[in-house]
């Protein structure tokens, strides 16, 4: 069952990303650092893997002349988080099936 | 955050605890509550006062209070907007209803202007602060704001049966239970999540 779960979204940083990004619009890097508890470089590597798996969009801008980073979930990876939380159920509720 | 495996058991424990996060983060809408409710209360409670006690032919003149009150509320938007770190879309949902909600207001008044303010107009007026609380209190799942919302829808209708200087007072009534009210409850509510 475990060889079903996306390996992207298998893996504690990324999945913590995508499941804030899920229930928001649009999240600046800083507030995904800081929810996530994870350092500036671990989280830029799997940022980077999720965006080039199409899970997220990366946009990278000036506010008030400091520059910032947005995260924006896909809906490629709104797609693939369904289809993870799905595989988790059918995992945990074999039963139900 | 350390990578290491992990059971779909704790996969949905971490999915369930970044999205309560999220959830704490919505932002807090109270602050421009509070100013729109204390503005229009002391507003319709200045033009009872001015009316009914001083006999002063220009009550309504208390009104021009909105165009400072409008002017901070965009201030404190904008402020607001350079801090938040997330935009949701409950934020923009609540950012374009009262930015309606405003045009409607306006355009209530520019109406009123053509036909006449001694009309009997301040249900109208309760009626859209139900329709923007009701709805409010719906988005951010807050019932003080629903409960409001219908409050305010009642006070609209009982007020058809007043003449229109005590109009005024239910519609300070409307404002203090539908703005007033739940934004202080709303914003206890948001110290008290932050705090966790």
């Amino acid at each position: 069952m475990f060889e079903e779960l996306d390996p992207i979204l298998h893996s504690q940083l990324r999945l913590a990303v995508i499941s804030l990004l899920i229930s928001v619009k649009e999240a600046e890097f800083t507030f995904i650092k800081e929810k996530t508890n994870s350092t500036a470089g671990n989280l830029s590597v799997q940022i980077n893997k999720l965006k080039a798996a199409g899970y997220i969009q990366v946009i990278k801008q000036f506010n008030n002349n400091y520059p910032q980073t947005i995260c924006k979930i896909t809906k490629e990876g709104v797609e693939a988080f369904e289809l993870y939380v799905k595989a988790l159920q059918s995992y945990m509720n074999p039963e139900g099936q | 955050m350390p990578e290491k495996n992990f059971s779909p058991q704790e996969s949905l424990q971490l999915i369930q605890s970044m999205i309560a996060k999220t959830r704490r983060d919505m932002g807090d809408n109270s602050i421009q509550f509070l100013l729109w409710g204390w503005v229009t209360f002391a507003c319709c409670s200045g033009q009872f006062i001015l009316k009914k006690f001083f006999h002063f032919d220009q009550h309504y003149v208390v009104w021009m209070m909105v165009i400072p009150a409008t002017l901070a509320s965009i201030y404190i938007g904008k402020k607001q907007n350079s801090k938040r770190k997330i935009t949701t879309y409950i934020g923009d949902s609540m950012k374009y209803l009262w930015m309606g909600m405003g045009i409607c207001y306006f355009i209530l008044s520019m109406i009123l202007t053509r036909i006449g303010w001694d009309k009997n107009i301040f249900p109208f007026f309760i009626m859209l602060y139900g329709l923007g609380t009701f709805i409010s209190g719906k988005f951010l799942q807050f019932k003080p704001l629903v409960a409001g919302g219908l409050m305010a829808w009642a006070l609209a209708i009982a007020a058809t049966f007043f003449e229109y200087d005590y109009q005024m007072l239910f519609g300070a009534a409307a404002i203090l239970v539908s703005y007033i009210i739940p934004a202080y409850l709303l914003r206890n509510k948001n110290s008290t999540a932050s705090d966790v």
